[in-house]
């Protein structure tokens, strides 16, 4: 066996499109229940795309499972959310009198939930996923990792950023340390200061916007290039920074005696999403232009055909057009916004979800992975809320 | 045996490792012969395989009552074999769990409807009592402009409230009459807007906003006057401030069971739907009554309230809730029964003067 275990990807544009506009409709037509069956499938799909040593991983979440997970997130969070706004928005108005205070509060209030909500729906993912067999697992700690992260959000906050890859790495290892493959443990090495080289671009584009700002409050026309070329730079820094804390991260984990090593590339993934977006806003464009066009061919064809029928064209033509029910336009309008916002869904799945699943797979391998052997089967987490709170927050449970 | 021997990684979910095993494929079974150890036989009615592979070809194999064994094939040629020779390769394990399905469906209907129908309505109704009047101010303000700006159909700019000097001065000597005897928890702001909805509303902080499409269709002031002092009973009964409070709580919960399968789009839509729900019956009674009783106070026709409705209702069938409550409450039917039958309109003097009329009519040109 060799040193190192390679992941292909064989994930296809094509089936994935096919697959995510099917369960994309059957969403809609059901008023958003077929969600959890749309999720489940999608994952199977993508879990399987990834094959670590050829083997492919295994998604084995079901939707009624989430769907279950839901209602009884729902009959939580109900109270809370429903009663807390309520007494917010009096307060905010009594104590305040404006409406901000009550949606910063309730953001605020929510925060610490979506923490729990979200590495709860981390630990249900890792229980319904398993490779060669052999399923992982996180440790219950949602509540911990819950204030943990509350704390550090305020700290990178409180120094302006500059405790972001403290925030990173530590609420990384909170979750990596608890994470198992089996019965072997993994574990985050390293410290938090590696991940300060990652910010390089962040502090360039930062420094290029405010010494723009400056210049151009002293006049100085050049930053007119120099802020919009800080705003891009900001962005592609946003991104250097994940891929490279995520390479960092990965590349100081270990399981037992397995390392893990990732080596996907920035300018790659700026690429997947500069190309991805272009063709999806391209395509949703088009698909805007073509129907544009198809209603106006239909008002000159009805004026047409009046025409020859020996009618005057007159006022009260386009009146009967403006009669048209109301029901009507409103179900037309429901379903054009529907199909827009499906299509946009869809194609982002297959121009940037895809191809990114890809370029993070086939940079990822296991290195001395005859320690595998080791390895044996972990018991089945239950876990019967499944990822109920982080979809009901709309959180951390995308595919 | 014929058939030509290949191979499959087995995961047996007990160890990360696959072993290979010589696959051969017979009528009734699949073969699994490992290196060392016995062969054993997989039953092709119990091969599942699980859905949604991303591989084209590949086939992973599973047994029906063994949640964790796989059986990875390679061959494309063994794997179309075995996809045309296993009757039962995609049929669904039998559903778990239904009797806690259906418990928990039940709970979070019931909360969400607790919620929404009981418990934040009467809390809305409580603390809407204890909303200092500047709070209430500010909430009327800003729920105006976000209607002003949604009733503009193209644009993003809100719609014009109308200014014609004489109209407002005619509107002022309105008001004036009519809360004369009235107790008002602050001054009312009141407004004209130039848009043709027939119809008018109150907003909390004593907010009463008229729309030039009542003012065209009204035949005369009293009609006016009737609305207007409908809307007054809104504002001293603080039915908005209530509406305003129960809607930031329901909202909340409304989206989160709808999720973000639209982007949001249906807790818009639901949020513009209790914007625009109307009141209670109790509350439309309680501001009917209130209405009658302070035009009678101030000497205005309380008939004008029964032509209103009877416009309202030869308009559309759109508000047969208003026409109902005020129908089936027989103290107010009798009350206008009292006024109709008097029939001099000797007690009663017009809410303004003909003059006045048509500047009020004429408000927003």
């Amino acid at each position: 066996m060799s040193d190192a275990l390679g992941t292909e990807f064989v994930g296809r544009k094509g089936p994935y499109f096919w697959l995510s506009l099917k369960t994309g409709v059957l969403t809609i037509l059901t008023l958003g229940f077929y969600r959890f069956w749309m999720k489940t499938r999608l994952r199977r799909y993508m879990w399987s795309a990834i094959r670590p040593g050829g083997h492919p991983m295994e998604y084995l979440g079901t939707p009624l499972e989430k769907l279950l997970g839901f209602l009884v997130a729902v009959v939580f969070l109900a109270f809370y959310i429903g009663i807390v706004n309520l007494i917010l928005m009096f307060a905010s108005f009594s104590l305040f009198a404006g409406n901000g205070a009550a949606y910063g509060l309730s953001f605020i209030g929510i925060l610490p939930i979506i923490f729990f909500a979200q590495y709860r729906a981390r630990r249900y993912i890792l229980a319904r996923t398993r490779w060669r067999g052999i399923r992982f697992g996180l440790e219950p700690g949602a509540w911990g990792y819950a204030w943990r992260a509350a704390l550090h959000w305020l700290a990178t906050i409180a120094s302006v950023g500059i405790l972001l890859p403290r925030q990173v790495f530590y609420l990384e290892k909170y979750r990596a340390d608890r994470t198992f493959f089996g019965t072997e443990r993994l574990h985050q090495g390293g410290r938090w200061q590696m991940l300060f080289p990652a910010m390089k671009h962040l502090i360039i584009a930062v420094f290029l916007i405010a010494g723009s700002v400056l210049a151009g409050q002293y006049g100085d026309e050049t930053a007119f290039v120099s802020l919009p070329l800080g705003i891009a730079w900001l962005g592609y820094g946003a991104i250097y920074f994940r891929v490279e804390s995520l390479r960092l991260l990965t590349n100081h984990k270990t399981l037992g005696d397995i390392r893990l090593q990732a080596t996907p590339r920035a300018g790659r993934v700026m690429k997947i999403y500069g190309v991805g977006y272009l063709i999806v806003y391209t395509v949703v464009g088009a698909g805007f232009f073509a129907l544009f066009i198809v209603i106006f061919a239909g008002v000159m064809a009805m004026i047409g055909s009046a025409t020859q029928l020996d009618e005057t064209f007159d006022i009260e033509m386009i009146e009967a057009l403006s009669n048209t029910p109301f029901w009507l336009t409103t179900i037309l309008t429901i379903m054009l916004y529907f199909t827009i916002f499906l299509m946009w869904n869809v194609l982002s799945q297959v121009f940037v979800g895809l191809p990114l699943a890809a370029h993070y797979a086939q940079t990822f391998s296991v290195l001395e992975p005859r320690h595998l052997t080791d390895v044996s089967q972990r018991p089945r987490d239950e876990f019967a809320e499944a990822e109920g709170f982080a979809e009901a927050l709309d959180v951390g449970a995308a595919i | 045996m014929t058939e030509t021997l290949v191979f499959g990684d087995l995961l047996d979910g007990a160890r990360a490792f696959p072993r290979r095993v010589a696959l051969s494929l017979g009528t009734n079974h699949l073969r699994l012969t490992p290196a060392e150890g016995d062969a054993v036989a997989w039953p092709l009615s119990a091969l599942r395989s699980p859905p949604d592979q991303a591989h084209p070809t590949d086939l992973v194999l599973a047994l029906a009552d063994d949640p964790v064994t796989r059986l990875v094939i390679r061959d494309r040629d063994l794997a179309a074999r075995i996809r045309a020779a296993a009757p039962t390769l995609h049929k669904r394990p039998p559903l778990q769990n239904t009797r806690k399905l259906i418990a928990w469906s039940v709970a979070a209907v019931a909360s969400v409807a607790l919620i929404i129908f009981v418990l934040v309505p009467v809390m809305a109704n409580q603390l809407a009592t204890f909303l200092p009047p500047s709070g209430e101010k500010a909430l009327g303000d800003t729920t105006f402009e976000q209607i002003r700006t949604a009733l503009d159909d193209g644009g993003f700019d809100p719609v014009p409230i109308c200014e014609n000097p004489e109209g407002l001065a005619a509107l002022a000597k309105m008001e004036a009459r009519l809360t004369a005897s009235v107790d008002l928890p602050y001054p009312l702001t009141v407004h004209v807007l130039d848009h043709e909805m027939i119809n008018a509303f109150a907003l909390p902080g004593g907010y009463v906003v008229l729309f030039d499409g009542l003012l065209d269709i009204a035949e005369d002031p009293d009609e006016i006057a009737a609305v207007f002092a409908h809307e007054v009973g809104h504002v001293v009964a603080r039915d908005p401030s209530r509406m305003a409070l129960r809607s930031a709580g329901s909202i909340g919960v409304l989206g989160l069971l709808f999720g973000d399968f639209a982007g949001g789009a249906v807790v818009l839509f639901l949020a513009e739907r209790l914007i625009q729900a109307s009141y209670s019956q109790e509350a439309e009674m309680n501001a009917d009554i209130f209405a009658s009783d302070t035009l009678e106070k101030a000497g205005v026709s309380p008939l004008g309230l029964a032509r209103m409705f009877e416009r309202f209702e030869a308009l559309s069938g759109d508000q047969p809730s208003l026409l109902d409550h005020f129908m089936a409450h027989p103290d107010l039917v009798s009350r206008i029964e009292r006024a109709e039958a008097s029939g001099s309109d000797a007690d009663y003097t017009p809410s303004l003067t003909a003059d006045e009329w048509q500047a009020l009519k004429t408000i927003c040109d």
